[in-house]
């Protein structure tokens, strides 16, 4: 039982550090209470999760063979890979960073099977270009919506902050449901857990994250990031939660601030602005490199001293 | 709209016996582009010379400024409006006798001037009101 | 309690958007009292005007707490108050012109052009509100911007003449001279805040898309 400890530390370090990519700028902004932001992001990711998680654990599990030891390695090596990442600021993904953890377990015993990574990796990098054609598309569509049909100023402002709020819920459940394989998909397949335990498990911890610890990066988020006005925030929630649901179906646990990225390129592109600097692309790029090799780096090193030692 | 309300009320005049270096010199200094021509002793009839009148007229057939007279190239008499002429008459009027500005008179004073610049702004201050027009 | 603050919310704006055309409407009433109380040197009309201020004032603070009462979005809020902090500089404006027009004579050469430019002024008020409900039913504005630009235009051209008929008066009492040429500034600027309130409700509107 110990050995889902890592599972449950990494989840509640994902809570606590995606979900200012959900209502970040809202909060930051005044539209959305800090309160209620955590309250809805937990129920939805709990929703989310239980509903639409156990897609993606086979994904994470099926790469290589794993033992309940080396499960616990491999979430364990994940967790301090994203939090030295963090403290680098430089963007760490979970989904890609226990994809590397499994295939570094997977090296020492031999299981590894890196044809199922090809799905893996494509997938990987459509997300931010999936994000960038929905954003770009649903930019185009709804702005031309919102300036053909007359509405008057009071009626658009009440549809914005709806529209914040929902597209906020649904990208909470997207990210549970696409992400809590990352967090307990490995106890699934080394047979500690079923599925739907799993889900559970991994949904609590990660709204617990959500709820104690995230404040501090909620902030700091949603006040960094380029100043959308609210029509484009709420475009760029709502295709990164497109984008998460879709890979979700395909089964591919993918990474919610690269969806976002790639979301607020497309919205930037769409208004003929740069929302988006250079400096900030290759620091992306950085972390997508760095965080599965150096969660299989770890994972390896992590195991082979367990092997030595006991 | 009636013409009072879109119409220029600062006149600037000149006497017929000045000369035509006399009108440019007020033109160029008040910024306009034409000036009421007073003619000695008849009240009433009053003229208009243009800068058109005064390039085509004066400079173009390369008179003397200072030689040629008002009074000879002003046209009379001035074609006037009363000030509760709806603006579309104006406009109107103003195309049938091929003129680019028109006076507005209240009973035998010259109140204001209404050109085609003032046509316009008028008619778009119309349509800004909702007043169906074109 | 949750969801009632988003139930509601539609209310809230659309109770600011009545205060802030009352604001304005308060404008063009006072701008209409001034013209005929110049017209017909009423005096007792012009004093109305600051109390149509005073009213003003209170609309105004209404409309400010109002809004930061939790109407509209933190992103429209401080054009929305830019505007009628604009709305209320134009009263002041009129409210000081007022003022000193009760203190003068209006000179004849510069009588008819003082009545016209009060009359066009309060014409810009009108096409102000008129701008004003288009920006609430979110209509295009550029004909009633380019309307509003054309009054302002108009009286800045008359502006100089009256200043240059101004300036060849002889004046005896120095405090008279400042009261008359006061009065004079204040009623040509009034159509250049008129203009910059128009400008703010450009900006609103553009950003709501």
């Amino acid at each position: 039982m110990w050995k889902l400890s890592s599972g449950v530390f990494m989840g509640w370090s994902l809570g606590a550090n995606d979900s200012a990519n959900i209502f970040g700028t809202a909060v930051a902004t005044g539209v959305v209470k800090y309160g209620v932001a955590i309250a809805l992001t937990a129920v939805f990711v709990m929703l989310g999760a239980n509903l639409e998680g156990p897609k993606c654990m086979a994904t994470v599990g099926g790469v290589s063979r794993l033992t309940q030891m080396a499960a616990f390695w491999c979430t364990l090596a994940t967790a301090i890979t994203i939090a030295l990442l963090t403290y680098l600021a430089i963007p760490a993904s979970t989904s890609q960073g226990i994809i590397g953890a499994v295939i570094g377990a997977g090296i020492i015993s031999g299981t590894a099977d890196f044809s199922k990574l090809y799905k893996i990796v494509v997938c990987w990098l459509f997300t931010p270009v999936a994000g960038y054609v929905f954003s770009l598309f649903l930019y185009r569509l709804l702005g031309h919506l919102m300036k053909t049909a007359k509405i008057g100023i009071a009626r658009k402002n009440l549809f914005l902050a709806t529209g914040l709020l929902i597209s906020g819920c649904y990208g909470a459940y997207t990210l549970g449901g696409n992400n809590v394989a990352n967090v307990t998909g490995v106890y699934v397949s080394s047979g500690m857990l079923s599925a739907r335990l799993a889900a559970l498990i991994g949904g609590l911890s990660i709204a617990a994250g959500v709820l104690t610890y995230s404040r501090k990066v909620m902030m700091t988020v949603g006040k960094g990031i380029v100043p959308l006005d609210p029509f484009s925030a709420f475009i760029t929630m709502l295709s990164e939660a497109l984008t998460l649901h879709v890979f979700t179906q395909l089964g591919v646990p993918v990474s919610s601030s690269q969806a976002i990225v790639g979301a607020v390129v497309g919205v930037g592109y769409a208004g003929d602005s740069r929302t988006v600097s250079k400096k900030m692309l290759v620091k992306v790029g950085l972390g997508w490199l760095a965080t599965p090799l150096l969660a299989g780096i770890l994972t390896y090193l992590l195991l082979k001293l367990t092997v030595v030692f006991l | 709209m009636k013409v009072k309300e879109i119409m220029t009320t600062r006149i600037e005049q000149i006497d017929a016996d000045q000369t035509v270096f006399d009108a440019i010199e007020k033109m160029i200094e008040r910024r306009i582009r034409s000036l009421v021509v007073k003619f000695p002793g008849e009240d009433g009839a009053d003229g208009i010379v243009t800068a058109r009148d005064i390039v085509f007229k004066v400079i173009a057939q390369k008179k003397n400024l200072r030689q040629v007279k008002i009074s000879e190239i002003a046209s009379k008499p001035l074609i006037c409006v009363d000030q509760q002429t709806e603006l579309g008459s104006v406009a109107e009027l103003m195309e049938e006798s091929n003129v680019e500005r028109v006076f507005v008179r209240d009973d035998d004073k010259i109140i204001g001037v209404v050109a085609l610049l003032d046509i316009m702004a008028g008619t778009l201050i119309m349509r800004a009101r909702g007043q169906n027009v074109i | 309690m949750l969801f009632s603050k988003y139930f509601s919310r539609g209310k809230k704006e659309e109770k600011v958007l009545e205060k802030i055309r009352s604001h304005i409407e308060l404008l063009c009433k006072a701008c209409e009292l001034f013209s005929t109380a110049l017209q017909s040197e009423d005096t007792g009309s012009m004093r109305a005007i600051i109390d149509l201020e005073r009213e003003a004032d209170g609309v105004k603070r209404k409309i400010i707490s109002g809004i930061y009462e939790g109407a509209f979005l933190p992103y429209l809020r401080p054009d929305l108050c830019r505007f009628v902090e604009t709305v209320d500089d134009i009263f002041d404006m009129l409210e000081d012109t007022a003022f000193n027009a009760m203190s003068i004579y209006l000179p004849h050469s510069i009588r008819e052009e003082s009545f016209r430019v009060a009359f066009l002024n309060s014409r810009m008020c009108e096409m102000l509100l008129i701008t004003f409900d288009a920006m609430v039913e979110g209509e295009d504005l550029r004909e009633r911007v380019l309307a509003i630009r054309i009054y302002e235009k108009k009286i800045d051209d008359m502006k100089f003449g009256i200043l240059c008929d101004l300036r060849e008066l002889a004046i005896d009492s120095y405090w008279y001279g400042k009261a008359l040429s006061d009065f004079v500034t204040g009623l040509t600027s009034i159509s250049d805040i008129i203009e910059d309130a128009c400008d703010h409700l450009q900006i609103i509107h553009l950003s709501m898309r």
